[in-house]
């Protein structure tokens, strides 16, 4: 396996390669701050509800 | 022998706060470990010799592949998860299973679409209505059934076992998927990876880089499905928690 340089010219076929890597990424950037928004949203939703059943005029 | 003994090895996981105790440091770790293989999966990427046939679109096989194993592996930890919730009633497996839906209908897109992508340059058209395009893109119909279902009812409940049904009905695509290129004739190649025969299997030049891709992918579902897993955990708390308070 040559490791020696990195090939990032795709030629006549960058109009293909390039996309399909572009929209992978896009899709896993999609994915995480999804995921990651969601379980902020909902843990800050539950502390919220928690600390008021505590203390009702939070 | 103690009862302990005895217990399913997974039991520990079916409590929510052995759950949240376990995925609040699970997550990150194979957050970390996808980070980590993606980062080397792509510089063999783009460090292996194009190929002597499909040229630099060899490259969109690293991305293309996983992401097809993914959508077809969610799918299968879908009807696991919806089978548990089905007949355990259990809440956390009905949470794992709404959680691996949307992660699962992106790795689908995403198959579909680099695959369409990498099928212009080399059969020249980005669709035919063969057996193995078709099953994934029937595949994706099941994800976006599962999801529309659960948000089309009012009742959570009834939407839970409704979506379930239907995940349960999806599975049989599972094998149609996987067997379609040796079932009917198919413009798309059969399988070329570490279970193919030998005269099929791919070089290790290329064979590694997808291994790792693979792993990454794969370590990258389980951070993200946790997360999500989590934040069903926490919607459901704060939802009792809002009942509670206009019920007292």
């Amino acid at each position: 396996m040559n490791l020696g340089h990195f090939d990032f010219d795709a030629g006549k076929y960058a109009v293909y390669v390039w996309p399909a890597f572009a929209l992978s990424a896009a899709v896993f950037v999609w994915m995480i701050v999804d995921s990651l928004a969601s379980a902020r949203r909902w843990r800050t939703e539950a502390e919220r509800r928690q600390a008021q059943a505590k203390d009702p005029s939070k | 022998m103690g009862a302990r003994n005895n217990k399913n090895p997974f039991d520990f996981l079916a409590n929510p706060e052995r759950f949240m105790a376990f995925s609040r440091w699970a997550a990150p770790m194979f957050g970390a470990i996808a980070g980590v293989l993606a980062l080397i999966g792509l510089i063999l990427t783009f460090t292996v010799p194009e190929d002597y046939q499909q040229g630099d679109t060899v490259r969109m096989m690293f991305i293309h592949v996983p992401a097809a194993i993914l959508a077809s592996f969610v799918y299968l930890c879908l009807g696991i998860a919806s089978f548990l919730a089905l007949v355990f009633r259990h809440a956390l497996a009905d949470a794992a299973a709404q959680a691996c839906a949307p992660l699962g209908a992106a790795f689908t897109v995403l198959a579909l679409a680099t695959g369409s992508l990498w099928g212009k340059p080399m059969w020249g058209t980005w669709w035919v209505w063969d057996a193995r395009l078709t099953s994934v893109l029937v595949l994706l119909l099941f994800y976006l059934g599962y999801l529309a279902l659960r948000g089309a009812l009012d009742d959570e409940q009834k939407a839970a076992r409704a979506a379930a049904i239907l995940a349960l009905g999806g599975v049989i695509n599972l094998p149609i998927v996987k067997f379609s290129v040796e079932w009917w004739n198919s413009l798309h190649q059969g399988s070329s990876t570490l279970f193919a025969k030998s005269e099929d299997r791919l070089p290790a030049v290329y064979a590694w880089p997808m291994l790792v891709m693979c792993l990454a992918y794969l370590a990258a579902f389980g951070s993200l499905w946790l997360v999500r897993i989590r934040a069903l955990v926490w919607r459901r708390k704060a939802r009792a928690l809002a009942l509670k308070a206009a019920e007292a």
